[in-house]
């Protein structure tokens, strides 16, 4: 349209009224002169959108690309999906165009001519050809297959969520090994155990539309990653209906910043602070009796060994009423909550019974002095938990009265990085059911109660172990996620830990454990020994210790179906879409996957794997023939929405909202109560039974590597103070600081952000980290901000630059991930920083098998 | 009339520092040459600490005091249009930095060099957008100074296809920065329109501006989070 006076006025109408004019007309031709250039370079460059899913983190955030001629021009959130989760994008999701256009990638399959393995040994990459990759490793796998496919492991962590972990689950089951290893113990890992061993499931959410008041255990949404999209801006509007944050961390961190309380509790403590809360909640009589005793196994009947009676395998309850045990399910049964009772002559406490028993020594004055809370504020916080609970009381929603308990302890990785980081969650658990918070209105939403009543069972405690990474096995009886960090000791040295066979081979897909885990150097020496196939999309430090690269696209190039994070209201499906192909990379992880298979001459066995891993029913993926990645994200789609492609390629996503009945009511309501359903537990008994098989096993097969005392505090049934006295903690004295790391926002965890131009560059701070030391602490010891320092523990050493500030605690300094990174693969402006990682020492929980992050001790001083 | 404001609100801001990401890709940041930048600051002593996140671009203010200083001296470089936005004409910049010295916000960002998003590498796809093909805004020079334009290279167009209503309110036409806030902290539209979102805002936040001492009147709004920047 050519812009004239007239025509620009008239455009001008729907703001000013077309009757008056607004401008002189000098103005207006001005206007009109410009909007007649910028016309004309809307119909040269026209911009348009693509709708797509960011996967720079695991919020699956809903984008929506700008592309001009062909460029990604900038990456815009998708407001459509403001509705089902997020409303704005982070800064990485923001500036995601530089994880594509990144000139450092790896644009071609390299393999290492320097046979000597090592974090500063230069591989000596050449370039070759995908045929000769492609052959190299199938030769290699071929071999393993025909002598013990276990001898491959196969890790992934972000690649996870690139691709799907159907896809490398379909490939592993299909050669025949079971190492398979994600990432979670790297994560929070012992969340989930702890959940799985207390309700049958895992995933928790808090309520945050109703919740009044919100206890943040360490969970960082404003700085780390997980639904971090949902919990920032449910917070805020949380916040601005009134609803009070308190944050309970040794950082003042931004969830601090934006909480109306911070507690700044000593690291690796909050067990005990939970357990006194909790003390505190019984003797002032201000617990939810009817919840414990209906919902939960607090009134079942335990033993002096630590085992629960049971009848015809039924726990049993004091009834009351008859004076007498009966079935704990016995709708007759008025169960009594606490209390001693003899039975068959045998003396009987109530699991409730036992747990208070326990707290006896766990007063406010005795939590003070552990964790430096200061008793009075753990009075009267548990005065203030009691009020808000409004116990006893319902809310109607959509026409169902559901119980309204708007007070939610919740909690990610503060809990759980730790070495007793499952108890430290089953605190948090247990504190949420005292008040009647689960499944409440405002309380802790639990995902699927009773899911996998399997979990609820002692270990078998497997030995020799079959896996590389002895998860469920004697050394880790709940590792219901995989071991991690655990695989490289175990390929160094199988003899150590029964492992029947030597690992030969290993395949990294998106994960830099290396880098990524605690007291990291000692990763290295099992992966000299293997081995090793990296596909990633920059030269990392495991591409280190890699024989052969594969690249892979970015995700804004590829195809996926996407996950997605459900919030309390909403569910939805997605997929990604591939923008562009930079370096025109003929293969992304999918189709690498799918060209092993077919080479291995297992292509078959691998479709009948992906259809039972994505649980394809009706459009399901065929044999004889192959699909581009994006043929594979369509069959997918199809199966799991029964739309039409087009409808994903147009929208990217498609959503529904949550009914109340399955909000509230589909969980612990629909699986917990009643005859016949188990129970929540709150003594997790079969604990006992699991220890009592790790016992027998290390005497059986003369296990020395096994500290059976440990393991006994570890497996106690119910939380207990020990739990907050980690090994570095008991032993290393003579080093007199909390060490503790966390999440910074403009990275992402261990990989492929550190080299953004654009997240290097949003302050003078993003480039680099720091060690935050407190002020008055660092005073004493002559550091001043900016000094560099050394912060020294009992495995490692490294050098960084002191931040002071006001908010940490005096006994406690604090270093972020993700910088400090030491491939050379990396240029040096991407290298800025202190690598913690070589730090920290490495306790993994003996339940769950977590690496733990959050427990060691340092020394401090000046370089 | 119509006259652009913002609002951020300091109290939903959790200091992400998306927006000064956003802002820097949808402007061909150079680097050394934000137009955004997050201001964060600590108050207190352990354990009682408050913290908080201040974002800043350009204050687009009504009295602009870097067009004073740069008319003063005859160069006229800056201009503000009958929307309320202030912008540097590149091609008239002489460099001399009285804008930047004379800014009470410390905006205007002299640029020596234009630098390279990944030094000594070939240029990406988005650097090689021939200059022609961009808005003038995003030719950058360098030796001349350069800040926040309110997007106004997306504002154009809403202005040339009649939609100025839809400002502030579809992607299209709202300044990046306001677009990407996880939390909402942020809101552009017409203030002198009553029943705008912005005005509402204003009004119901209790939001005033940086800095009123100096008399520039700015058109961005600050919902501050206790005590005063």
């Amino acid at each position: 349209m050519k812009i004239t006076r007239r025509t620009f006025i008239q455009g001008m109408g729907a703001v000013a009224g077309a009757s008056s004019l607004p401008f002189s007309l000098p103005t207006i031709a001005q206007a009109a002169d410009r909007a007649e250039n910028a016309a004309k370079m809307a119909a040269a460059n026209p911009r348009t959108t693509v709708k797509s899913t960011c996967v720079h983190c695991v919020n699956f955030c809903g984008i929506e690309a700008q592309m001009e001629g062909g460029v990604i021009r900038a990456i815009y959130p998708d407001k459509a999906r403001a509705a089902y989760y997020n409303w704005g994008i982070c800064p990485k999701g923001a500036s995601g165009v530089f994880n594509t256009y990144n000139p450092y990638r790896v644009k071609k399959p390299l393999k290492r001519t320097n046979p000597n393995k090592g974090m500063h040994e230069d591989p000596k990459w050449v370039e070759i050809s995908w045929e000769e990759a492609f052959q190299t490793i199938t030769d290699r796998l071929n071999k393993i297959k025909a002598d013990n496919p276990s001898k491959l492991v196969w890790h992934h962590g972000h690649g996870k969520y690139t691709i799907g972990d159907q896809f490398p689950k379909a490939f592993a089951a299909a050669f025949g090994t079971p190492n398979l290893v994600h990432r979670t113990t790297t994560c929070e890992a012992a969340r989930h155990v702890a959940d799985e061993n207390t309700w049958g499931g895992h995933g928790i959410l808090p309520d945050l539309e109703y919740t009044q008041l919100y206890l943040s255990f360490g969970s960082n949404p404003f700085e780390g990653e997980q639904w971090s999209r949902w919990l920032d801006h449910a917070i805020i509007e949380g916040k601005e209906r009134g609803m009070k944050m308190i944050v309970i961390e040794p950082r003042f961190s931004h969830a601090a910043a934006k909480a109306d309380e911070w507690i700044p509790i000593r690291p690796g403590k909050d067990a005990v602070f939970i357990l006194a809360l909790c003390k505190q909640l019984i003797d002032n009589k201000t617990i939810d009796s009817e919840f414990l005793t209906t919902y939960t196994n607090a009134p079942q009947l335990v033993g002096d060994d630590g085992r629960l009676l049971k009848v015809d395998g039924k726990p049993q309850v004091w009834d009351e009423a008859s004076k007498s045990a009966k079935a704990y399910d016995d709708p007759s049964a008025k169960a009594a909550l606490t209390g001693s009772f003899d039975v068959a002559g045998k003396t009987y406490r109530t699991a409730f019974q036992v747990f208070y028993d326990s707290l006896k020594d766990i007063t406010p004055e005795y939590a003070e002095e552990v964790s430096g809370v200061p008793a009075a504020r753990t009075r009267s916080l548990a005065k203030e938990i009691a009020d808000a609970a409004k116990i006893g009381s319902t809310m109607v929603l959509d026409g169902h009265p559901i119980r309204y308990r708007p007070v939610a302890s919740y909690t990610f990785r503060g809990l759980s990085a730790k070495e007793f980081g499952v108890q430290n969650n089953r605190a948090s658990l247990i504190l949420n059911m005292l008040i009647g918070s689960p499944d409440a209105v405002g309380g802790l939403l639990l995902e699927h109660a009773m899911g996998h009543p399997e979990y609820l069972e002692p270990s078998k405690c497997e030995y020799p172990p079959k896996r590389a990474d002895l998860a469920k096995s004697v050394y880790y009886p709940h590792a219901t996620h995989e071991c991690c960090q655990q695989v490289q000791y175990t390929v160094n040295d199988p003899k150590a830990y029964g492992l029947p066979y030597q690992p030969e081979m290993q395949i990294f897909f998106a994960t830099n454990r290396p880098f990524s885990t605690s007291d990291a150097i000692k990763q290295q020496d099992g992966m000299k020994k293997t081995f090793n196939v990296v596909i990633d999309i920059v030269n990392t430090e495991t591409c280190q210790f890699a024989d052969i690269v594969l690249p892979d696209l970015t995700y804004l190039e590829s195809w996926h179906f996407s996950p997605t994070r459900s919030t309390p209201g909403t569910k939805h499906t997605a997929i990604r879409q591939a923008l562009t192909n930079v370096y025109n990379i003929p293969y992304d992880a999918m189709t690498i996957l799918w060209e092993l298979a077919k080479r291995l001459g297992i292509r078959d066995a691998y479709v009948d794997n992906l259809n039972k891993q994505w649980g394809l029913k009706e459009t399901t993926f065929q044999k004889g023939r192959d699909y581009t990645s994006k043929e594979m994200v369509e069959v997918i789609w199809k199966d799991k929405t029964k739309k039409p492609f087009e409808y994903a390629l147009e929208h990217a996503f498609v959503g529904k909202m949550v009914s109340v009945h399955d909000r509230y009511l589909h969980s612990v309501e629909a699986a917990c109560k009643g005859p016949g359903k188990p129970r929540i537990k709150l003594y997790a008994d079969h604990l006992v039974d699991t220890y009592a098989n790790v016992e027998k096993t290390v005497k059986a097969n003369n296990i020395t590597n096994i500290n059976l005392d440990q393991f006994k505090v570890a497996y106690s049934p119910i939380p207990i103070k020990e739990h907050a006295f980690p090994t570095p903690h008991r032993e290393a004295k003579d080093y007199p600081l909390y060490l503790i790391t966390h999440k910074r926002m403009y990275r992402n965890q261990a990989g492929n952000t550190a080299q953004n131009p654009i997240l290097n560059a949003l302050g003078n701070d993003t480039a680099e980290n720091f060690i935050a030391v407190n002020a008055e602490t660092a005073k004493g010891l002559g550091i001043r901000d900016g000094d560099t320092v050394v912060v020294e523990s009992r495995v490692g050493k490294a050098k960084g630059r002191a931040k002071l500030t006001q908010g940490i605690r005096p006994d406690t300094i604090a270093v972020s991930y993700h910088h400090g990174h030491w491939s050379l693969g990396f240029p040096d402006y991407a290298k800025k920083g202190t690598w913690i990682n070589q730090v920290l020492e490495l306790h993994p929980d003996r339940i769950a098998g977590m690496n733990s992050f959050n427990d060691t001790k340092v020394k401090l001083y000046k370089a | 009339m119509a006259k652009f404001v913002r609002v951020i609100d300091t109290q939903r801001c959790f200091g992400c520092r998306s927006c000064v990401a956003a802002c820097a890709v949808e402007n061909h940041f150079t680097p050394d040459s934000p137009w955004n930048t997050m201001v964060e600051y600590e108050a207190g002593t352990y354990p009682n600490v408050a913290r908080n996140f201040v974002t800043m671009n350009c204050m687009h203010c009504e009295h602009p005091s870097c067009k004073a200083a740069c008319d003063a001296i005859g160069v006229h470089a800056i201009s503000k249009n009958e929307f309320g936005v202030v912008l540097i004409d590149y091609d008239k910049c002489i460099g001399c930095q009285y804008c930047s010295t004379t800014c009470p916000y410390g905006v205007p960002q002299y640029n020596a060099e234009i630098k390279q998003l990944y030094p000594g590498q070939e240029k990406t796809p988005y650097e090689a957008i021939p200059a022609a093909e961009r808005s003038p805004l995003h030719r950058k020079k360098a030796k001349t100074v350069e800040k926040c334009t309110f997007c106004w290279h997306k504002l154009e167009k809403a202005v040339v296809a009649g939609k100025m209503d839809q400002i502030g309110k579809v992607p299209e036409y709202t300044p990046t920065c306001d677009l990407v806030c996880p939390v909402q902290a942020r809101i552009f539209g017409d203030i002198d329109d009553p029943t705008s979102p912005v005005s509402a805002y204003i009004a119901k936040k209790h939001a005033t501006q940086l800095k009123k001492e100096f008399g520039t009147q700015p058109q961005v709004y600050y919902v501050l989070n206790g005590g005063d920047y």
